[in-house]
């Protein structure tokens, strides 16, 4: 039986009426884009308010009374899910996911609108459960982002009553969630492509989104998995990760559990996840550095190889978060080794941007710095990637602000340097107006800079033996009075740099109130999204007829070519070439 | 072409003069045939990881098994096989179903789906009465992991149950609508799928849970967790 691709159906496109119909219950992907998108920046300056209260303690310990130990703790672990999941997470695959798929592979909306709305508003229902932990009894759990029982339960770690099933409550709901829209990304991917679109022609945002959210699927249940029986042991008394303990001085009725266990289960979900974040990162970096570039991205083939195959990998490095947990040497050798593996895809994504800016002709844009940052933030936290995939080297270093910095620069600093370059670039497209270059050149150079002010003298506290997850040091021996030092001007640098991100505040409510209008593909792109029939595009994105693709979305600068670059929907024969200029290797 | 073909592609070579675009090949497969294939996948992984965390706590010197011993509860399993042929009949109604959709017979396919959903609905009544019937004899879900496996496994068994028992709903609802034919024939294929999907898990979790500890200890050594 032959179905005709939903891409092609208008029938299907539910055409709201009203204004709650159309900004509210709305089920058009753009809508909903944006809906994940302010909720996941709202959340995510929370988490960065949490930071700053996080380093005034670190830097000026004793200085601030409102930051008892317990809060110190919660701002910890809150600032640490925050970030990865209900910012990160939502917003490169809830938000741009949710925008970029449905235009860039040419058709009206999702395969299944219904599913997407719904999967916003599950979104939003985690993200006010956990807020909620705010304000119940106790507070949020204080028990690191990692939730590692049988702490995370137990009477003495801060928000062990509510504040921990608010927690996986809300971790639970936020998987169903997510599993809702990953369902729509991957089906409206691979089914909904409009004529011309093959797999090899998408833009490697689309590949890097599909590949992180296949990985998100599969590896979300091991989180859930393990939330439903953590709730089960701290709810009802069950003993999956509990052992038997005595806690207060009183025992408790748990027995037998594996707390090992938890972790298995919690870094099978958790490695994944540093890739879920990363490789929607790798595919729009690499778009945003062909188009800025002005030439094709170098090795289009090995990039989504790579892609594909750092996906596969990184569900088998999971333990090398667990080095210290005990286990079996043999198994710290075998992970140690995919952890080394899943650095040579990696580096050969790095190379093949280095050499898509190798003789191209770079324009010094607002989302081309922030993408060539990110090449030098993420080279960094990869490098000492490295040092930490080493059982030997990462025994002494683990626990440490090493460790602290490692991530920070790999899946903080870097994804984000990611998501400015992309809300830079699309900007116009989502809203129709530019962001201010002056101020957008100010916040990234302030972020930039600041970053690496930052977490590079922390690198150096890592080594110094300065453990993390401290609320003060105190008088201990091995720590000389300049790591005292360090950490003021730590946290300086980080008060500065979040300061800088009201720089992006200001700058989209100024555009947004009285910018002036852009120019319709001011960055001249070649890739679908940019040739709707309106700029922002209109609901159903592409009027009567979808776009018929012809080529891939790199043809920037091509030989012989009149404009420097060709539309994806633009035949060949259409093409206007210099008089004589024909194209290598074409087909005639 | 397979996926290597796929992945060998050149994209950068520019289409030939005066041809036209090629559909691509996966455009032909009905959405909910593929994300079905996904999302059944995907709940393949958290049944699975759960029987990973089951066989290791299976181990524990405290597991304490549900069968093997005349006293315990699934020693005789006569209540699992019962509920287990009311999962069947169901499955067999859904796969009427779908034999009556190709066949346009309207009025059997809706008396087919309705039957899959009561006897779908049957079979949950079934296994809260298996519940109280350990919960009687004192296996209450924090009395020893192989309860809390059992209870919580067989929950989530249902609660899978229920969520088709939903989709099936709007499926059914969607039949008075006017709408795309193909699609509504691959959700109603798609329900069948599913409801087989369902029993086929749940025999795997009979299987598991109705165990002695010595094929737990082969199944672990097996797998490398004993």
């Amino acid at each position: 039986m032959t179905h005709i691709a939903i891409a092609d159906q208008t029938a299907h496109l539910h055409h709201p009426k009203t204004f709650i119909g159309k900004y509210i219950w709305s089920q058009d992907h753009k809508v909903i884009a944006i809906q994940y998108s302010v909720t996941a920046i709202f959340v995510g300056l929370i988490a960065l308010l949490l930071s700053v209260l996080m380093r005034l303690q670190l830097g000026f310990p004793g200085e601030f009374n409102f930051i008892s130990p317990d809060a110190y703790l919660q701002f910890v672990t809150m600032h640490g899910m925050i970030m990865v999941i209900y910012l990160l997470t939502a917003l490169l695959l809830g938000g741009f996911g949710n925008y970029l798929i449905p235009l860039m592979v040419g058709t009206r909306d999702m395969v299944f609108p219904y599913l997407n709305m719904l999967s916003y508003w599950f979104y939003l229902a985690s993200v006010i459960v956990l807020l909620s932990s705010f304000f119940v009894t106790g507070g949020p759990t204080g028990a690191g982002w990692t939730l590692y029982p049988p702490q995370s339960i137990l009477a003495g770690t801060p928000g062990a009553g509510s504040g921990i099933v608010l927690m996986l409550l809300s971790l639970t709901i936020f998987i169903i969630a997510f599993t809702m829209g990953g369902l729509n990304y991957v089906t409206t991917i691979f089914q909904a492509r409009t004529r011309g679109m093959t797999l090899m022609r998408m833009p490697l945002t689309i590949w890097g989104i599909l590949t992180a959210t296949i990985l998100g699927l599969l590896a979300f249940p091991a989180l859930l998995v393990s939330a439903i029986m953590m709730l089960f042991d701290a709810l009802l008394g069950t003993s999956f990760f509990m052992p038997a303990i005595v806690s207060l001085g009183e025992p408790l009725n748990h027995e037998g559990g594996s707390p090992i266990l938890f972790q298995h289960l919690f870094w099978f979900f958790g490695h994944p996840e540093v890739y879920i974040v990363a490789l929607p990162a790798f595919g729009m970096v690499s778009d945003v550095l062909s188009v800025h570039a002005r030439k094709n991205i170098f090795g289009y083939r090995m990039m989504v190889w790579a892609i594909v195959i750092i996906g596969g990998l990184s569900f088998i490095v999971w333990a090398h978060h667990m080095y210290v947990s005990g286990m079996n040497p043999y198994f710290g050798f075998f992970f140690a080794t995919t952890t080394l593996i899943i650095a040579v895809p990696t580096a050969i994504k790095v190379y093949n941007w280095l050499l898509t800016l190798w003789r191209g002709n770079i324009h010094l844009t607002v989302p081309m710095l922030f993408a060539i940052g990110f090449i030098f933030t993420f080279t960094h936290g990869g490098l000492s990637g490295l040092f930490l995939g080493n059982v030997v080297v990462d025994l002494p270093l683990s626990d440490t602000f090493f460790v602290v910095a490692h991530f920070h620069m790999v899946m903080g600093v870097s994804p984000i340097m990611v998501l400015f370059a992309a809300l830079y670039h699309w900007f116009p497209l989502v809203s129709g107006k530019q962001l201010h270059t002056g101020l957008g050149k100010v916040h990234f150079w302030g972020t930039f800079l600041g970053t690496y002010a930052i977490y590079l003298p922390m690198h150096y506290l890592g080594f110094l033996g300065v453990p993390r997850r401290y609320y003060a040091l105190g008088d201990t021996s091995f720590i000389p009075e300049s790591a005292h030092v360090l950490n003021e001007d730590i946290t300086i640098a980080a008060i500065i740099v979040a300061l800088f991100q009201l720089v992006f505040v200001v700058n989209v409510i100024w555009t947004l109130r009285s910018g002036p209008r852009s120019v319709r593909n001011p960055w001249g792109v070649a890739s679908l999204e940019w040739h709707t029939p309106d700029v922002p595009p209109a609901h159903g994105n592409w009027g009567d007829a979808l776009p018929t693709v012809h080529r891939w979305a790199y043809d920037y600068s091509v030989p012989g070519a009149k404009q420097d670059f060709i539309p994806q929907h633009v035949a060949e024969e259409n093409v206007e070439y210099e008089a004589g200029g024909r194209r290598v290797g074409e087909g005639e | 072409m397979g996926w290597f073909g796929i992945l060998s592609e050149k994209p950068w070579i520019p289409e030939a003069r005066g041809t036209s675009a090629e559909w691509g090949r996966t455009a032909y497969t009905p959405a909910v045939k593929i994300s079905l294939r996904f999302m059944l996948g995907i709940i393949s992984v958290f049944f699975l990881l759960f029987f990973v965390t089951f066989i290791s706590r299976s181990q524990y010197d405290d597991f304490l098994a549900l069968a093997g011993e005349p006293w315990q509860p699934f020693t005789n399993s006569m209540r699992l096989w019962i509920n287990s042929g009311v999962l069947v009949l169901a499955s067999v109604a859904m796969q009427g179903a779908v034999y009556a959709l190709r066949r346009n017979h309207h009025f059997r396919l809706l008396v087919l789906l309705a039957t899959g959903a009561v006897l779908a609905i049957l079979f949950i009544i079934l296994q809260i009465s298996v519940w109280q019937f350990l919960a009687g004899m004192g296996y209450s879900v924090a009395g020893n992991p192989a309860n809390s496996y059992f209870y919580i496994l067989t929950g989530l068994h249902v609660l899978h149950l229920v969520g088709g028992l939903v989709a099936l709903g709007r499926v059914v609802n969607s039949l008075r609508e006017e709408g795309d034919l193909q699609n509504r024939h691959a959700a109603i294929e798609a329900c069948a799928v599913y409801w087989h999907y369902l029993l086929g898990l749940w025999f795997v979790l009979f299987f598991m849970l109705t165990r002695t500890p010595e094929t737990y200890a082969l199944i672990a050594a097996a797998c490398g967790l004993g």
